[in-house]
């Protein structure tokens, strides 16, 4: 449950906001999946490192989580306020360059999703966390994180139905909107991270 | 008699002072009771802002018979009640608390006053843990939780989204702002925003269930500046202070004095999206009669809500987030914006009955709601006059 918790206030807003069916939902799921297996495998090579320093792995931890918040929170910011609706605008429309990069890699928003979620710290990856540190090798540490990725993707099941509801228009300004403002906490959470990496520093 | 003029009110036909006070006079009895909780005040200084508080919510509501307007009368009673609000409360914190800011020791021992714009971040949490999400007591204590859901949900399925105008004490806030200017500054909004306020009530739903927290309270809310918030004591603090006193001034003041309309509860506030929900379960409505519309369009200009399009008046209704504040029914002068209740004919029927039979529960709720505050305020500046204090 806590890992849902995590995810839905990002995943669920997207859906509403791009869904257009339940396998197009499914493959956008995956994508977000793939982000967030990204995200810790990221980790299960940070828990492996962890021997160095403690100060190095908190200042390396903080910086490199506050960087891919902050960028992902602007995503998000401008997929939820400043993107063009696709219906309305056509090719004709004049695209920005984050418009022609979001219609160049359609995923790139839903893999960020995963990938900044998969970095937050829920109380289960806290605890992989600590398990994930406890192991003697690289490989070790990343079947570690892996097996606890598959374990909590099973949560994810039922997500793409939420999106099914995105074919009432109005659902999918208000999922496009509610994924703005979670970009804004992002932009806050990702500011305060690097802030304390650095004082650290 | 034309049909769809049958039963129209008309200014020179408002009812005469005798029959004026006859139909006052469940009112005056109500608030009566409800002001005087069964026994008079014996303090003089209590006693005489009784007496003020009486008469002058019972001359609003003879006004509102008399006069056949709904919403000039109720905003003046509404704007005064969320200054008397701010008044009351903040003096209370101050006198209780020594300080309108609460402590971490406050929120354990549950003395968080309860708001009813928790009750959607409640919900989710309640349902998965069993437990309320938020500081504050169950029963017993002033502000308790129970109570403000037994109020929100008697004045839910009595008035539905009518709570935004006759019953919550922050709405005044942003109405009174809105109509400090004669003239709107700033026209067109793009109407996308109307969904503003279903987007937050999405993540502060979404975030409480996460946070086991009520996320608005914590960071989006604007009426923290006047009423309490969390003691300053780090960063997160601080820049939750700042975006609570940025919200008012931009929300709550700026935005409404430039546009006239209420834009916290229309462009925001998750408790008026969740709200609107109501109005689908509440008897009474607001419709617009096609027929006797000559597209003047002054209502979908006066709406504070951006309640009504010309799409919604070819439907002859107006949108579900309608607070029913009367502002459209006021400005029409065909009279085709009326109060309806739901079931009865549209075209035809007494429209003064149904504006009657609408403005009795709602100015209960609104004349029972703002009675103790009016009157507490009353009191404090009686005692900041005379004493020099307000404690």
């Amino acid at each position: 449950m806590a890992c849902i918790a995590t995810c839905a206030p990002v995943l669920i807003p997207y859906l509403l906001g791009e869904g257009k069916g339940i396998v197009r939902n499914y493959w956008v799921t995956c994508q977000f999946l793939f982000g967030r297996l990204l995200g810790y495998l990221l980790f299960a090579g940070l828990a492996w490192t962890i021997s160095s320093t403690i100060l190095q792995e908190v200042v390396l931890r903080n910086i490199i989580i506050g960087v891919a918040y902050i960028l992902f929170s602007v995503l998000l910011i401008f997929y939820g306020f400043f993107m063009k609706n696709d219906d309305s605008c056509k090719a004709a429309c004049n695209k920005n360059k984050y418009e022609r990069l979001l219609a160049i890699f359609p995923a790139l928003l839903p893999v960020a999703a995963g990938l900044a979620t998969g970095l937050s710290f829920c109380p289960p990856f806290l605890l992989a966390f600590t398990g994930a540190a406890e192991q003697t090798s690289l490989v070790k540490s990343l079947l570690f994180f892996f097996s606890f990725f598959l374990g909590t993707s099973l949560l994810f099941v039922l997500a793409p139905f939420v999106g099914v509801l995105s074919r009432f228009s109005v659902l999918q300004i208000v999922g496009k909107m509610a994924a703005g403002i979670m970009g804004l906490y992002y932009l806050y959470s990702g500011s305060i991270m690097l802030i304390g990496g650095w004082k650290i520093l | 008699m034309n049909k769809d003029t049958v039963g129209i009110v008309r200014a020179n036909q408002q009812p005469d002072i005798l029959k004026t006070l006859i139909l006052c006079l469940p009112m005056i009895i109500m608030t009566l009771l409800m002001l005087s909780a069964g026994k008079l005040p014996t303090d003089p200084v209590r006693l005489t802002a009784f007496i003020l508080t009486f008469c002058f919510i019972n001359a609003i509501f003879f006004l509102m018979i008399r006069t056949g307007e709904t919403d000039s009368w109720r905003s003046i009673l509404f704007v005064i009640y969320a200054v008397c609000f701010v008044i009351s409360f903040i003096s209370h914190l101050i006198e209780d608390r020594g300080s309108m800011a609460i402590s971490r020791a406050d929120m354990i021992e549950g003395l968080t006053p309860f708001c009813h714009i928790v009750i959607p971040m409640t919900l989710i949490p309640a349902a998965l843990t069993k437990t309320i999400i938020f500081p504050g007591t169950i029963i017993g204590a002033k502000h308790a939780i129970a109570g403000m859901f037994v109020l929100w949900i008697g004045s839910s399925l009595a008035l539905g989204r009518g709570f935004c105008s006759w019953v919550c004490f922050f709405g005044g806030m942003d109405e009174g702002f809105s109509r400090l200017f004669k003239r709107a500054r700033i026209n067109n909004i793009n109407p996308k925003w109307t969904y503003l306020p279903y987007a937050v009530l999405l993540v502060v739903v979404l975030a409480s269930a996460l946070t086991l927290a009520p996320f608005y309270c914590e960071w989006l809310c604007p009426f923290k500046t006047v009423t309490e918030y969390s003691a300053i004591t780090s960063l997160k603090t601080s820049i939750q202070a700042i975006i609570f006193i940025s919200l008012f001034i931009a929300l709550v003041m700026v935005l409404p004095a430039l546009t006239k309309r209420r834009i916290q509860c229309s462009l925001f506030c998750p408790m008026g999206a969740f709200q609107s929900f109501t109005n689908k379960i509440n008897v009474f409505d607001v419709c617009v009669n096609p027929e006797r519309c000559i597209k003047c369009n002054k209502c979908i200009q006066t709406c504070p809500t951006f309640s009504i399009s010309e799409e919604t008046i070819a439907q002859g209704k107006t949108a579900t987030t309608c607070m029913k504040c009367g502002k459209c029914i006021d400005a029409c002068k065909q009279k085709a914006v009326f109060y309806h209740v739901k079931g009865t004919p549209l075209i035809g029927g007494n429209v003064e009955i149904y504006r009657r039979l609408f403005i009795y529960p709602a100015f209960i709720f609104l004349a029972t709601m703002s009675g103790g505050f009016v009157q507490d305020a009353i009191v404090r500046i009686v005692r900041l006059i005379t004493t020099g204090s307000m404690y």
